[in-house]
């Protein structure tokens, strides 16, 4: 007998809790390809440290974008991979619950669905991100008080408010961690004219990244490929450039959160001031984010003790209470 | 006289069908309601937070023996 499974499907990692047991695989969104044959050569971790290391043959890549699929198929066989890593086979139908971004489209949802029945679930429903990160985070979500929660993932961030069990509104934008790194790329190639990796300018967000002063401001080295020369060189870069760098991707996320709060009923928008907002997802742990937020706001923010596993902890939370809590899935309130 | 007792009978049987439908719809409206926000509860979600604590735990103990 299958244990059923809750997945968060993520733009940069994939977390599976299986029914009783808890959180069961945590890996990159990463499978790595031969691109002649179209074989699977690796997936997760494994995956990921190949990103930009590859020779010709091979191709690593992300299938999800901007928390959509980009390719249909590839995701499919990374779903079906990671089933049969929890052990799932054709033998063990297990029920499954995919957390999805609110945003998504009806082509994207049936695509996520599809995917995960091709790959050997009974049944596949989806919940969103923000709802499911508010049951993780643990917010008195049953009361009827007003919660909000800020979801920033690697290709989506999304801010909800929650009360007695729904969504009272949503905001979403496809803007996340990952253009945070786009954004630093971008800027290292204009203004220092040298091409870095994703890899390299992720480590460079993590180093000295942030979205409001901080106190430790160390410059830190960057190595990549001169664009005029092709010889590899070495810049130093200041937190401030970074800040300068990211500053388009972090007004569009804290605009979007602004957004959100003049969504909320009177009632509720008093309870943001005492209670505050919870910040969940990997982009979330930018360093000086929540800072930002609660400066441009006027509401206090304060992080989840889980940020990374707030999302599938609630729909690990809603596979253990999957006949109770069915009525929040996508679609069974519409 | 037998013809319109029975279509009489058939339409008094279908209107008592009806109103008990109706009112275990909104019964069962009240109920799965309760039933969600029952399962959403602080009490409820514990032992999901507990489980994934105490694994996070045993994972923890067991990078700690083998370092």
């Amino acid at each position: 007998m299958a244990r059923d499974l809750a997945i968060d499907l993520g733009t940069a990692n994939t977390l599976v809790y299986m029914k009783g047991r808890g959180i069961v695989l945590n890996e990159p969104s990463v499978i790595a390809l031969n691109r002649q044959t179209g074989e699977v050569l690796a997936t997760g971790r494994e995956a990921w440290q190949m990103i930009g290391r590859t020779p010709g043959y091979i191709v690593a890549v992300r299938p999800l974008r901007g928390g959509a699929i980009t390719d249909f198929e590839i995701t499919e066989r990374m779903i079906r991979l990671l089933l049969q890593r929890v052990g799932v086979s054709r033998f063990t139908r297990p029920k499954v619950v995919i957390c999805v971004p609110s945003a998504i489209t009806e082509v994207e949802r049936r695509a996520v669905t599809d995917a995960a029945r091709r790959a050997g679930a009974a049944d596949a429903n989806l919940i969103e991100q923000p709802m499911a990160a508010a049951i993780g985070a643990d917010l008195p979500i049953d009361e009827p008080v007003g919660n909000m929660v800020i979801d920033i993932g690697g290709g989506t961030s999304e801010t909800a408010i929650i009360s007695l069990g729904g969504i009272v509104a949503l905001e979403a934008v496809r803007v996340g961690s990952f253009d945070i790194d786009a954004a630093i790329q971008n800027y290292v190639r204009r203004e220092h004219g040298i091409a870095i990796g994703e890899r390299t300018a992720e480590e460079i967000k993590v180093a000295i990244g942030s979205a409001d002063p901080t106190h430790d401001e160390n410059q830190a080295e960057v190595r990549g490929r001169d664009l005029m020369t092709g010889l590899p060189k070495t810049v130093l870069l200041t937190p401030e450039e970074v800040r300068f760098a990211i500053e388009d991707v972090i007004s569009s996320i804290v605009a979007s959160v602004i957004r959100c709060l003049s969504k909320a009923p009177p009632e509720l928008s008093q309870d943001f001031l005492v209670r505050g907002m919870y910040l969940v997802g990997g982009g979330g742990l930018l360093r000086g984010l929540a800072e930002r937020i609660e400066r441009e706001t006027q509401v206090p923010v304060r992080m989840s003790n889980v940020p990374l596993e707030a999302v599938v902890l609630g729909a690990g939370h809603v596979i253990e209470h999957y006949e109770a809590l069915k009525g929040m899935f996508m679609g069974a309130r519409r | 006289m037998i013809v319109a007792l029975s279509v009489l009978a058939i339409v008094v049987v279908a209107v008592i069908l009806g109103l008990a439908l109706r009112g275990r719809s909104k019964e069962d409206g009240v109920d799965s309601f309760r039933r969600q926000i029952d399962a959403l509860s602080p009490e409820a979600r514990k032992p999901t937070v507990d489980q994934v604590k105490s694994a996070e735990r045993d994972a923890d103990d067991d990078d700690s023996s083998t370092s």
